[in-house]
């Protein structure tokens, strides 16, 4: 307790933040959370800190400094609140007992946590605290995140106990039962955003300097309540409020490859390929060398996204350091190359839970469009040059092609009979999305394909 | 052992009736007196609460000291759940509990026999009140405890039961079939109350003295006094007719935001006691109240009716307001079971036919949770039409989510695999593929393709107008694009200004694709961009 405090003292004394933060860090080794709970008791835990707080602030005392002293205290009160709750939980089950007897503890830390989530706040409306404080703000949500998982996972698994007691709806919920915690922890952390968004202090000291950081732990929490989609109302206030923001760049570069990514799986997700595509490429070339699994994240998204704006593949180079991205693009991948139809879909069977899982499925399913092309396409430089009209003409390909020949690559590469009518509709897409430039001769049955260029950008 | 047991379990008995006498007379709501109950005690029939006859904690009680939460595992079969419930029983003096007692109570809580309407504390409290009873009356070594009912299944029965005889209060003499009945004093009345007893016992589990919360938790009662069964009480009745009174002061619209003092969460849903078939629905805006909820059975009866109103009737309003009002008392009274799904389906299968998209997503939400409570029902056909809804939709986020909900069993099952042909027809383009599936759409799946049926027949009209040049016989779109007739296709075409684009030729009509230009591409573009549900997620 007594170094805690000495550090708190020592944080105030240089503004610095994140040492400040880390007083209130709940993750500490277990020794060092028993010693500070331990230190006091439930009736002098207030005295203690009191006196101790309060010789960190030489000088007068006046009535505003009085008031940040109390807010402290608050603070610090709920903290040591917390860390027992903690501690009891390892002790019962350090001593075996179920979890039954506990009543829900992990839910008892989430609530003096959310007690301290809420002094905080208060002391910041307050101005008690000066914005360079604000890294006791990330601690206190990423932690409030944490616990309410942890609560929600507790409770869902003990009993089935019924909570829907005050609830006047005609029909229950069964997924806001599932994620209580998450949910009201999703709404205070909103709190503390509008809190980061509205402080009108000059920039210099503002709260606004927390806004990225809040704004991806809520995304997180989003993503994680399967509610995407609210975390556009953050990035609509966010615009709104963008003229009197600092600039994304003046932010720690690991909030600015946070906040690009989430930005980027938002836009992916909503269809807007080429916006994702942007996003995602901000955030892999911000992305730290070494941070492999946020690359491997990046890319996850990054690699559908190029197939679909620009029809490329990744290479072999770009995937090594990744098996797990190797294993679930290159078959795929490949069989695109290829143009093997039936390889396609094999992989994409294949792969089918994974991509669903990672909500790529949707959009991987339209390569098939490319290894169609890829396959049209060798068709085409099957068929040859047409007969030169005169000599030492250049020589050009042929570009009346009957639809049967088609029908034949597909029916092989797919390993099904289409019919014809099926196979000029294949063929009748891939000219709608301009991946094969000409048109159908239905009365004739053949496909008439333009003599410049019949499938852009590959060289033919 | 068993010798000392009687006495004890008489006298718990007894405090457990006057405890629960005390309880509720601390809740600040309830003015029915504390004291009713103990009137059981006068003569030693069948109480009309509940009783329980394993030992209570009670401060003279010589006999045993138990804890209020024993922590002795010393009997658990499986260590965690059924711990307390078995510890609890152990006076001083420990008790060999024969395995099949032990075994019974593993059985109990194996996770293939639970049930999701019973809550475990229920379970508990059951299976103490078995195993005392049956060792108060010293039966535990000679009951069959292989062939006992599981407390699920008891609590279950009970519930029906309470249902079955609202009022029947009074004195229901039914003789338990179990031989094991000690006929002696009249102390033995408590072990006479085997399980067959509870079983005819009218009054819901959850109302019973002896969970163990109701002694340990602060507040000492909680229940609201809404959920008391109408009983003889002169008292109760004059609290209902003050909730009447209240609820009429809702009804004549004193604003919204009014409450009632609100009655401290209840401890248990709400049992109903309505008897009436047909309800209005209305939006609650407080705690429901037990005279106007149905009762299951009831709700079984009103389902029948509804189903033949509608079959003669067709009349959509009336029987929506109907099937909500009947969900909403499911919901009140935490009914999850087959006949919840029943009710849903029922509604999903109307709000479809009526193209009520609104409902039908409500309804389909809740299925999709009662489904994966393991409830009968036909996940099959609903799961499909999910699929089919949210192409509708167009909403990626969700169909993600319902494609990551299926088992590779249900993908292969009819339904489904069309609904996820049609998908992946669409994703791909092949419109060709996607109106062949529209012909052959398994149950009532069409009514949901027709809703997206035009949009895609405009998408594809997009498609043949830039490939096709330079025209198409009429014929090939009727076939293609599944019209009924060259007519309907034309008239389709005229509805978007195609007139210039039909044309006879030698008696056929031709469409003329290569002047289409961009004709099709607004509409399509506006069709695609309104999707817009009440009631969607």
């Amino acid at each position: 307790m007594n170094s805690m405090l000495e550090d708190f003292g020592e944080a105030l004394a240089d503004r610095n933040g994140y040492q400040l933060a880390q007083t209130l860090s709940p993750s500490l080794p277990d020794e060092t959370l028993r010693g500070i709970f331990k230190s006091c008791n439930a009736h002098d835990v207030r005295l203690i800190l009191q006196r101790n707080i309060q010789r960190s602030f030489p000088g007068m005392m006046d009535k505003n400094t009085n008031n940040e002293v109390q807010a402290w205290v608050e603070v610090y009160h709920c903290y040591w609140k917390t860390i027992g709750e903690i501690l009891a939980i390892q002790d019962s089950s350090a001593n075996g007992k179920s979890s039954q007897w506990a009543q829900s503890s992990w839910t008892k830390v989430y609530q003096n946590w959310h007690e301290m989530l809420n002094v905080l706040i208060r002391g910041y409306l307050n101005s008690h605290f000066e914005a360079w404080t604000i890294p006791c703000l990330y601690v206190a949500g990423k932690h409030l995140r944490i616990f309410a998982i942890k609560a929600d996972a507790e409770r869902n698994s003990s009993s089935s106990l019924d909570t829907g007691g005050a609830n006047f709806e005609d029909d229950f919920n069964p997924e806001s039962e599932k994620n209580k915690q998450l949910e009201d922890c999703a709404r205070q952390l909103n709190r503390v955003f509008n809190l980061c968004l509205s402080d009108r202090s000059p920039l210099e000291e503002s709260r606004k300097w927390g806004i990225y950081y809040v704004i991806n732990l809520l995304f997180k929490t989003y993503f994680k309540l399967n509610s995407a989609s609210l975390s556009k109302n953050i990035l609509k206030a966010l615009s709104a409020g963008r003229g009197d923001m600092p600039p994304l760049p003046a932010f720690p570069k690991s909030q600015q490859v946070t906040f690009k990514y989430y930005e980027g799986v938002l836009r992916f997700l909503e269809e807007d390929y080429a916006q994702a595509e942007h996003h995602l490429t901000e955030a892999w070339n911000l992305c730290h060398k070494d941070a492999v699994r946020n690359k491997e994240l990046i890319l996850t998204y990054l690699i559908p996204c190029h197939l679909l704006t620009t029809h490329t593949l990744p290479s072999l180079k770009l995937l090594e350091p990744y098996p797990r991205l190797q294993k679930l693009f290159l078959p795929l991948s490949n069989s695109i190359k290829k143009g093997d139809l039936h390889a396609f879909d094999l992989a994409l069977l294949e792969g089918e839970d994974e991509f669903v899982k990672r909500r790529i499925y949707l959009t991987l399913e339209r390569g098939r469009d490319i290894a169609l092309r890829n396959l049209l396409r060798k068709v085409f430089i099957a068929g040859g040059f047409e007969e030169p009209k005169e000599e030492g003409a250049k020589p050009v390909r042929r570009s009346r092609i009957p639809i049967a020949e088609f029908a034949a690559a597909i029916s092989l590469g797919s390993q099904e009979t289409l019919e014809d009518d099926e196979v000029e509709c294949l063929l009748a897409n891939m000219i709608y999305k301009n991946l094969m430039k000409g048109y159908i001769a239905r009365e004739r049955g053949i496909l008439v394909l333009s003599k410049s260029g019949a499938f852009p950008g590959t060289g033919v | 052992m068993a010798t000392s047991y009687p006495a004890t379990a008489a006298h718990g008995a007894v405090t457990g009736l006057a405890n629960h006498g005390t309880a509720s007379l601390t809740s600040p709501l309830s003015p029915a007196p504390a004291y009713t109950p103990v009137q059981v005690r006068q003569s030693f029939g069948q109480p009309p609460y509940p009783t329980t006859t394993y030992p209570v904690p009670h401060p003279y009680g010589p006999h045993h000291v138990p804890p209020p939460l024993p922590m002795t595992n010393n009997y658990a079969p499986n260590g965690t759940a059924a711990a307390p419930v078995v510890a609890q029983e152990s006076p001083k003096k420990k008790i060999e509990w024969p395995d099949s007692v032990r075994s019974y109570v593993q059985r109990s809580f194996l996770p293939a026999n639970l049930d999701e309407a019973v809550s475990r504390p229920e379970m508990e409290a059951k299976l103490k009140e078995t195993i005392s009873q049956a060792n108060d009356s010293g039966v535990m070594y000679t009951i069959n405890w292989e062939t006992m009912p599981l407390p699920q299944q008891m609590i279950k029965e009970e519930r029906a039961r309470a249902r079955a005889l609202p009022q029947a209060l009074q004195s229901v003499q039914i003789s338990p079939p179990v031989a094991a009945r000690p006929k002696s004093g009249s102390k033995k009345r408590k072990s006479s109350e085997l399980i067959d007893n509870h079983l005819n016992t009218p009054t819901a589990p959850w109302r019973a003295p002896a969970r163990l919360e109701d002694r340990v938790t602060f507040n000492a009662d909680k229940r609201q006094p809404a959920e008391e069964p109408s009983p003889p009480s002169k008292n109760v009745s004059k609290f209902q007719k003050q909730m009447e009174k209240r609820q009429k002061r809702f009804d004549g619209g004193y604003t919204s935001t009014y409450r009632s003092p609100s009655p401290p969460p209840s401890n248990g849903p709400v049992v109903g006691t309505c008897t009436t078939l047909e309800k209005r629905y209305l939006r609650l805006t407080s705690a429901p109240v037990a005279s106007l909820v149905r009762p299951e059975p009831i709700l079984r009866q009103t389902l029948e009716l509804l189903k033949r109103k509608w079959k003669k009737e067709q009349n959509y309003s009336y029987i929506c307001d109907q099937f909500k009002s009947m969900r909403q008392d499911l919901t009140v009274q935490r009914i999850k079971n087959d006949f919840t799904v029943e009710v849903y389906e029922i509604h999903a299968r109307i709000a479809l036919e009526k193209g009520d998209l609104g409902e039908y997503n409500q309804c389909q939400t809740q299925l999709k949770a009662l489904y994966q409570l393991g409830l009968k029902g036909k996940p099959i056909e609903f799961k499909a039409y999910r699929i089919l809804y949210f192409i509708h939709t167009a909403n990626r986020t969700a169909l993600n989510d319902a494609l990551a909900d299926l088992t590779t069993a249900e993908k292969g099952e009819k339904a489904i695999k069309h609904a996820l042909n049609v998908r992946s027809a669409l994703a791909l383009g092949n419109y060709h593929r996607f109106f062949r599936l529209y012909n052959e759409t398994p149950n009532m799946g069409a009514y949901l393709m027709d809703m997206f049926v035009a949009r895609e027949r405009l998408a594809a009209l997009c498609n043949i107008c830039k490939a096709y040049k330079p025209d198409v016989p009429l014929r090939f779109i009727t076939e293609e694009l599944y019209y009924e007739s060259d007519a309907d296709a034309a008239q389709f075409i005229l509805d978007y200004d195609g007139r210039h684009l039909l044309e006879e030729r030698d008696g056929n009509i031709v469409f003329l694709t290569g002047k289409a230009g961009q004709l099709f591409e607004a509409p399509k573009s506006a069709a695609f961009a309104r999707v817009d549900i009440k009631g969607q997620i």
